[in-house]
């Protein structure tokens, strides 16, 4: 009972207080305050789920929609790792929106619809079988449309409705494949290891099932950003604010990945699709979505859509990890969605302070940059290197692990093919962040470096990237306890 | 965190000293000065302080579980402590010249910040004893001297900063990709444990091994300045400030060299094929560099592309120390005392070139030629460093190119004893004294211009300048040179010991009967060289590199096209230009997501056509009907009122009506039809007919109900 308490509190908290800010749009003229309760909110609901996670794992239905289909909310390690993940970069994402939002309008509306979709995502991430995660999922593709539509500007809703149109497309692709898979009585629950084959009729159904799966890795990849549904990506986030730019690229990609999770290994099992034409179209579409997205972010001019096709690049390391099928790519691909989170909400926020203070937009106006605001540049320069995967930081450990498990997993030519695509991005990688970095600070000897005045931004916006960078560099260094944890989730499915 | 921890110390000793210095950057510019210094200082005392440990207790291990995931391994045994020394040594001493050189720099904070960063992580590297703690401190050294390569933000700077930073990311990641593969495939990467992993996956697996081997080629020659990965060197070592190009030259070099060493001499022991290659590529780096060199008409540049030829030499060392398997003592100790030597001569050459530019801020053979004709001091310790490099019986460089030409000259006897083709290898030998000519030749150039020519107009200038360097700067010059001059005149006591201590390194062993350096033999191979440095001199640069400028003055002149330039050539074009064009469309033909429109284009198009098809279907079988089976039949005339007897008796009429018109009534014609009159009166009659009919029915049937009634009430009532 205490646990049915404690979940509705962290899921209805915020919503319930986005409603009621969205009611009372403007109402409330002491910005202070407002800001003040709405941080509240957000560290109230961070309390609540994280005492959630402490209280190990369970499971229990929450409704029964019908006799056979039920709403059911589980705690297990990967939602501990999803959830926590969730409300720390939420709760930072506010506190850097706080100072961001004064130079946006209807910063009520923002609000409100960014507390909603936080709720809403610790539900997503609670979500015990398939209809409960497609339910919350199609949620959060509806409440967070607002986001990215905020500015109102033609631009701004031609991206929202592409969002839209992809978004849905998607989720109906998965759905097809929930339905199916209902109709063959998975998806009830979930279940480490998945139990698709120990199902009877699965196994005059074969061929009809990869098909299915193959639909529903599809559709829940087009949240994730994968080619070829990925189209929606590069647009829709850089019309949106940035933090909300940073928690979509950051977070809500990311429940693509965690759709993929519970259905490849909670329900239908990794030895299901191992070896199949499944698996090798999921790795190639990965691989290829991993190429095409640095290329576009080298070839891209504007800060934000090249972090956007960044994003299309590094999210599909992690489905390649996931792909191939072993523990070590487990590893690798939840410790880069761990790392990616941190790295891209703290690039979005850097390219939101240089935003929010210079108006900049574009790399080139960037020339020297780095004298005016250095901590917020040192932040990107750090997390860039973390991403291109450096050691000693965290990107590289991620990078190491879904090599390996690439090269160990037995797959063809695609055991090497991974690591050297993932190479190649890389260095794809460094040339598209790097040159930013470099022009930042060392504009040049006819620079007039004494002219610049210092902009750096205050607390509220620096201390959330500081916090993200910090978390991205040390993750790297001692990465001993985390690796364990994400070990134990691994071990769980093979 | 266990083991020997003097270790740890030497490690993170430079990285928190960094934050300090910086830190004290931002109170005061002298503090930081001093801080700087007194830490370059510690951290020789430290490096020292473990070397003491060694002595005592032998080989030191550090392990730090679990950084950066696989843990830290760090390891000193001879060669270690040799090169960590001489690395400590040479920050300790352009760290010391530092502060005279960047007195009016910009951004100094930055630049100490780095230079301590980066002397942390050089250590690392060569302390490292597993080969990944080699690539993390590898690559922290990469990053961190980027800044250095750029501090001067002009725009050469930039450009070999850019090519810098390029070729140090991606020969990082290559060799990430090549120690993923060797972890891959024999499970450590522990140097000490690698020979005996590889040895048995060699047979099954050594297409994977070489894989692995060339890639860690790739990104240790990367930072060598191998060929063809060299282009980086000569341009970035030159726009470095000058204590910054002795590092880069003298000791960041040797890092890559360090890791083709370990690959060489851990992973393909004795392998011939492999030291075939390390030998031909080091011979092509060798003679490039030199042939770059001759060419060269800037004090720096010169200087770099003969680290780039040096570094050639070393190759050949490594490259010959597994040919010659387990005999391959010469080599051995040649390839590491030429390592030693080398990291020496540079700190003095690129300082003395320091001071050349700190006074002068030239480097143009033309601008700066005849500085040093008054100035004793620098040019004794520049003669140092020039005779070392050249190889002149008595100094340094002497003996560690001898040992390796010795090595040259066993192999082909070896071979020649075995009956195999010895073309080559002899090829090799000739090469090897042609260029350790050419560096004579070039040493000579730089020397002459710089110390003996007269500059044509401001010869005076420069001779009265006689206050170019303090005190610290001079000490910071004169401590590597006696070093340099003690090494070449007692070799037996000091570089046999250097090369006792660190030979094992290359598993080579202390050789049956001492090398006598100064026999016949051996100065012969001197006495070629130098005989072929002054025919260079004079047959090629005096003659074909200087000539006449405009004034009639004497002028080294810039030959090297600058279209020959592999950088501008070809990887730029390629790299730059073609690929990511090419790559570039096909990943934006992928993301303009013409797949996902075309499909949806050709979706709504089928399906839009299917639903027309559809909606048309009954329409289309009502018409095919209609056009076919029931068509319907063309009528010659339709009465559409009246009977037959109507009409006839009508039609009768009107005939005659037509007729008495035309006869009878001309003037005034009947106009109506009977058709329709009769018409009308049968309709009428028909109408009147049925009322008549139907009030009659009624009458009947109301006549009926009556009867029924009345037949019901008499029979019932």
């Amino acid at each position: 009972m205490t646990i049915t308490c404690l979940l509705g509190a962290a899921v209805l908290l915020p919503m319930l207080a986005g409603i009621m800010l969205l009611v009372f749009q403007d109402r409330l003229k002491n910005r202070k305050i407002k800001c003040i309760g709405i941080f509240l909110v957000m560290a109230v609901t961070s309390v609540l789920t994280v005492s959630l996670m402490m209280k190990g794992n369970y499971e229990f239905v929450l409704w029964e929609l019908t006799d056979t289909l039920d709403l059911v909310m589980r705690m297990d390690d990967v939602t501990r790792l999803f959830a926590g993940m969730t409300v720390a970069a939420w709760t930072f994402g506010g506190v850097f929106s706080f100072e961001y939002m004064k130079h946006e309008e209807h910063e009520d509306r923002y609000f409100g619809f960014y507390l909603i979709v936080m709720g809403v995502l610790i539900a997503l991430d609670h979500a015990g079988n398939l209809i409960t995660l497609y339910l919350f999922f199609e949620m959060m593709t509806l409440t967070s449309l607002p986001l990215v539509l905020h500015s109102l500007s033609h631009e701004a809703v031609m991206a929202g409705l592409k969002y839209l149109f992809y978004s849905v497309a998607g989720a109906f692709m998965a759905l097809f494949g929930i339905f199916y898979l209902y109709a063959h009585g998975a998806g009830m629950m979930f279940q480490e290891g998945g139990y698709l084959t120990v199902i009877d009729s699965y196994t005059g159904s074969q061929a009809m099932t990869l098909l299915v799966l193959m639909l529903t890795i599809v559709g829940f990849g087009t949240k994730a950003g994968m080619f070829p549904m990925h189209g929606w990506l590069p647009t829709a986030h850089p019309v949106a604010p940035a933090p909300a730019s940073a928690v979509l690229s950051g977070i809500i990609t990311k429940s693509g990945v965690l759709a993929i999770i519970r259905v490849i290994f909670y329900v239908s099992g990794a030895d299901v699709v191992r070896d199949t034409w499944v698996q090798y179209t999921w790795m190639t579409l990965a691989l290829l979505t991993v190429f095409m997205g640095s290329m576009m972010a080298y070839k891209e001019q504007v800060l934000k859509k090249r972090l956007a096709y960044s994003t299309v690049s590094q999210v599909s390391y992690i489905l390649f990890g996931l792909s191939v099928l072993n523990e070590d790519g487990m590893v690798g691909a939840l410790s880069h969605f761990i790392f990616h989170s941190a790295v891209k909400n703290c690039l979005f926020l850097a390219a939101g302070v240089i935003i929010y203070k210079t108006g900049k937009k574009t790399v080139k106006e960037l020339r020297g940059i780095g004298k005016e605001m250095p901590v917020t540049m040192w932040c990107f320069t750090l997390v860039s290197i973390t991403l291109v995967g450096i050691p000693p930081t965290s990107g590289f450990v991620s990078k190491w692990y879904l090599a390996t498990g690439s090269l160990k997993a037995g797959i063809g030519v695609y055991a090497w093919l991974g690591p050297v695509v993932l190479l190649l991005s890389a260095m794809l990688t460094a040339g598209y962040l790097l040159p930013v970095s470099v022009q930042a600070f060392f504009p040049g000897a006819e620079d007039a470096v004494h002219r610049r005045q210092k902009q750096e931004p205050n607390m509220l916006m620096l201390v959330p990237m500081l916090l993200f960078t910090a978390a991205a560099v040390l993750l790297g260094m001692f990465p001993e306890k985390f690796l364990g944890f994400l070990q134990t989730i691994a071990a769980g499915l093979f | 965190m266990n083991g020997d921890f003097e270790l740890f110390h030497v490690i993170w000793f430079p990285f928190a000293a960094a934050f300090l210095c910086y830190l004290a950057g931002k109170r005061h510019k002298m503090i930081r000065d001093r801080v700087l210094q007194f830490s370059v200082v510690l951290e020789m005392g430290l490096m020292l302080l473990a070397a003491y440990r060694y002595f005592g207790a032998g080989e030191l291990e550090f392990i730090w579980k679990g950084f950066c995931m696989r843990g830290l391994y760090l390891k000193l045994d001879g060669f270690r402590l040799l090169y960590g020394c001489v690395a400590a040594f040479m920050w300790m001493m352009t760290g010391i010249f530092s502060r005279e050189y960047f007195c009016h720099y910009h951004h100094r904070s930055r630049y100490y910040f780095f230079y301590l960063l980066t002397l942390g992580s050089t250590l690392g590297v060569f302390l490292s004893g597993d080969l990944y703690t080699t690539f993390i401190f590898f690559e922290i050294m990469s990053l961190a001297s980027y800044v250095w390569v750029v501090h001067d933000e002009k725009p050469a700077a930039m450009k070999a900063g850019e090519i810098y930073l390029a070729i140090a990311v991606v020969g990082g990641l290559v060799m990430l990709m090549g120690l993923l593969l060797l972890y891959d495939t024999v499970g450590t990467l522990r140097m000490s444990e690698l020979y005996e992993a590889v040895k048995p996956v060699m047979q099954e697996k050594g297409g994977r091994i070489y894989a692995a081997g060339l890639c860690m080629l790739f990104g240790f020659g990367a930072k060598a300045g191998m060929f063809p990965l060299h282009i980086w060197l000569p341009k970035a070592h030159p726009v470095a400030p000058a204590p910054a190009s002795a590092l880069l030259s003298g000791i960041l070099t040797k890092t890559g060299v360090f890791g083709v060493l370990v690959v060489s001499a851990e992973i393909f022991r004795y392998d011939p094929q492999w030291g075939k290659l390390v030998l031909y590529l080091g011979t092509v780096t060798m003679f490039a560099g030199a042939f770059l060199a001759v060419f060269s008409v800037d004090l720096k540049r010169t200087l770099a592309c003969s680290s780039m030829s040096q570094i050639g030499f070393i190759l050949v060392g490594a490259g010959m120390t597994e040919l010659l398997g387990t005999e391959n003592a010469l080599a051995a100790r040649g390839t590491i005392l030429h390592m030693i030597n080398h990291s020496m001569i540079k700190l003095i050459l690129f300082m003395a070139a320091g001071v050349v530019y700190m006074n002068l801020h030239a480097l143009d053979l033309n601008e700066i030629r005849g500085f040093g004709r008054r100035k004793p001091f620098l040019k004794s310790v520049f003669l140092m460093g020039a005779l070392s490099i050249g190889g002149i019986p008595g100094w340094s460089g002497y003996v560690s190119k001898t040992l390796l030409h010795e090595s040259i000259v066993e192999y082909a006897a070896e071979l020649s004893a075995r009956t195999e083709p010895v073309l080559w290898i002899r090829g090799i030998e000739w090469i090897f004294l042609l260029t350790g000519g050419m560096t004579i030749a070039y040493m000579t150039k730089l020397f002459a211009a710089v110390f003996l020519e007269k500059h044509p107009l401001r010869q005076k200038e420069y001779d009265t300048k006689t206050a170019y360097m303090n005190k610290e700067s001079v000490f910071a010059l004169l401590v590597p040179a006696v070093l340099l001059v003690l090494m070449g005149f007692f070799p037996y006591g000091t570089m046999n010991c250097a090369a006792d201590l660190a030979q094992s390194f290359l598993h080579g062993k202390t050789p049956a009967h001492a090398v006598h350096y100064f026999s016949f033999v051996n100065l012969k191979g001197a006495a070629i060289s130098l005989t072929i440095g002054v025919l260079v001199y004079f047959g090629l640069i005096r003659r074909f590199l200087m000539g006449k400028d405009e004034k009639g003055d004497v002028c080294y002149l810039n030959l090297w096209p600058r279209w020959l330039d592999l950088e501008d050539l070809i990887y730029r074009p390629v790299f730059e230009k073609a690929s990511a064009a090419l790559f570039g469309y096909v990943c934006g033909l992928a993301d303009r997501m013409y797949l996902v429109q075309i499909f949806l284009k050709v979706l709504l198009e089928l399906s839009a056509f299917f639903c027309r098809a559809c909606d048309h279907l009954m329409d289309a079988v009502l018409l095919a009907f209609r056009s076919t089976t029931h068509k319907s039949r063309t009528e010659r005339h339709v009465y559409l009122i009246g009977s037959m007897f109507s009409r006839t008796l009508g039609k009768i009429l009107d005939q005659m009506v037509r007729i008495v018109n035309y006869t009878i009534r001309r003037k005034n014609p009947i106009e109506r039809s009977f058709v329709v009159t009769f018409a009308e009166w049968e309709e009428m009659m028909r109408r009147t007919n049925r009322l008549i009919s139907a009030s009659l029915s009624f009458g009947l049937m109301l006549a009926a109900i009556g009867l029924a009634l009345t037949l019901v009430y008499l029979l019932w009532w």
